[in-house]
């Protein structure tokens, strides 16, 4: 059963976000940052290891209005989960309430093939693809910061945007050859 | 005192750490009060060792004497060097428990009786084990003191632990620890590491064990999973899962500190894209190794945060259920075969 995103109805005020990460431990962080970031709305953040969700939580589960998938670029793992998790996603998530976070990038030892797969992936979706640091506290404070802008914007707090404009502005663009010899 | 007994005492000084000498002279017990006294330990180490080489020339120390002192400092600091443990296995009498004076006296006699130029040395710790300092000379040659090999037996436990032994006198000293106790035969059991305390606690399953229950509650309780009521986990019970299973395997609380663990494989090579190497008639030989300053904690983690996939494979499960950390892998055996020990 894959997630739908109009299927509950909103509440007032309030903003909920799913984060999709294979391994637990950055998402933890990142998750009690958001909480701590965030004073006027009140956002509830949702962990899950990968899609689908399981079925028993359904009825208590609110309206999810962004899903943020995290990919480390330092394990293969995690790039796969995450595609196989991204079959499971209604459609109309990806008009504006998915994006991708990405860390590990300045690492020199990953290969950057992984970060052109994601990145290929990302475009072809239409979604934003951050890239997050997460070894050090300023790096996961300001990657809360970041994913909170897009989930008050796909949760319909800022009047006279949507996350269908917003991510139609700032969505990942295809990887070209120039880039791969740029790497080199 | 000769030459060499000032050698060898210059040398055990020079493996002391200066923070450490003060304690383990101290409990050395060779020296008087007032000789005691006017050493200076903030001396620099060479200066330091001068002048007590000049107070133990006055008390006209012996090699034993001398001797005594490395061996003190390390049964207080035991996890230098590899230790490898042994067991011994078939017990003859179960009734007669071997005594310590009767362990000591006989050991000595029969490694002796195999090996004339050596020097023994064996010292009761606390703990209730022995600590047995073995110096090994040639036909012709003086025991070297330079190079002893130690060995810790717990009386009442089939367990030795050994460290600094040349491959030439292990079955000379493994003959002696057979006849010397109550058993028929000693094996090799597979488990080394640096941590004396460690392959003692894992052989012996002195750490804290998680057993399967089907009402894990305690484990929710402490569970650090859930903090804010606005964060909410969709996979809880998958992760209380992991974490029992990682429990369960692996033990709760400190774990044993072991640094490496070796698997050999002996095994065809398969895999259908390459021909080549996977058409071959003799087996693929490779050798894993996993090394970390505390593996079986990293081991643990790498299951509870979900790197590596529940349920736990028996090769990694059996560090802690057999207690070793070298094993052969090979095609035939149902997994994990036992290569052919030394056997006496």
């Amino acid at each position: 059963m894959s997630l739908k995103p109009y299927s509950k109805l909103p509440e007032l005020n309030t903003a909920n976000v799913l984060l999709v990460e294979n391994e637990e431990e950055f998402q933890k962080r990142l998750s009690e940052a958001i909480v701590r970031q965030e004073n006027s709305v009140n956002v509830t953040v949702r962990l899950a290891r990968c899609l689908p969700l399981p079925v028993e939580n359904a009825e208590g589960r609110p309206r999810i209005d962004l899903v943020v998938f995290i990919v480390h670029l330092r394990s293969e793992q995690s790039l796969l989960s995450t595609e196989a998790s991204l079959k499971h996603l209604d459609s109309g998530y990806f008009l504006g309430k998915v994006c991708f976070l990405v860390t590990g990038a300045r690492s020199g030892t990953v290969s950057y093939e992984r970060l052109a797969s994601i990145k290929r992936t990302a475009a072809s979706l239409n979604c934003p693809l951050l890239m997050t640091e997460d070894k050090t506290t300023e790096g996961v404070h300001t990657a809360a910061q970041r994913v909170l802008n897009i989930l008050k914007v796909s949760a319909g707090l800022v009047p006279m945007a949507s996350g269908l404009y917003l991510s139609t502005l700032i969505r990942c663009s295809m990887p070209t050859d120039s880039d791969w010899q740029n790497q080199d | 005192m000769d030459d060499s007994v000032k050698q060898l005492l210059r040398q055990i000084i020079r493996k002391i750490p200066s923070s450490k000498l003060e304690s383990t002279l101290t409990k050395w017990d060779h020296l008087s009060k007032r000789q005691f006294r006017s050493l200076d330990f903030t001396q620099p180490k060479w200066l330091f060792c001068e002048n007590l080489l000049s107070l133990c020339e006055e008390n006209d120390l012996t090699v034993k004497q001398v001797t005594e002192l490395d061996m003190l400092y390390h049964i207080e600091h035991p996890n230098q060097g590899t230790w490898y443990a042994c067991q011994l296995v078939d017990a003859e009498e179960e009734t007669l428990s071997s005594e310590l004076v009767h362990f000591r006296e006989s050991f000595k006699k029969h490694l002796k009786y195999l090996i004339s130029h050596i020097a023994v040395k064996t010292k009761k710790n606390d703990d209730g084990s022995i600590w047995i300092r073995i110096a090994w000379g040639d036909n012709f040659t003086r025991p070297n003191h330079l190079k002893p090999s130690y060995v810790v037996h717990h009386l009442q436990t089939p367990y030795v632990f050994v460290s600094g032994l040349t491959a030439k006198y292990k079955t000379l000293l493994h003959q002696a620890l057979v006849l010397s106790t109550r058993y028929r035969s000693i094996t090799d059991v597979h488990l080394s590491g640096r941590c004396l305390s460690a392959l003692r606690d894992l052989l012996m399953r002195q750490y804290k064990q998680v057993f399967p229950t089907k009402y894990p509650r305690p484990l929710q309780e402490r569970n650090p999973l859930p903090s804010t009521p606005n964060i909410e986990n969709e996979h809880m019970k998958h992760t209380e899962n992991r974490l029992q299973m990682a429990a369960e395997v692996f033990g709760d609380g400190a774990l044993p500190k072991l640094e490496t663990a070796v698997y050999k494989l002996e095994t065809k090579y398969r895999d259908n894209g390459n021909e080549m190497l996977s058409g071959r008639e003799e087996p693929f030989r490779g050798e894993v190794r996993f090394t970390s300053s505390n593996l079986l904690e990293s081991l643990k983690s790498c299951v509870s945060s979900g790197i590596a996939c529940a349920p736990v494979t028996p090769l990694l499960s059996s560090i802690t259920q057999k207690g070793r950390n070298y094993f052969v892998i090979t095609d035939k055996g149902p997994g994990i075969s036992r290569p052919p020990g030394p056997k006496i």
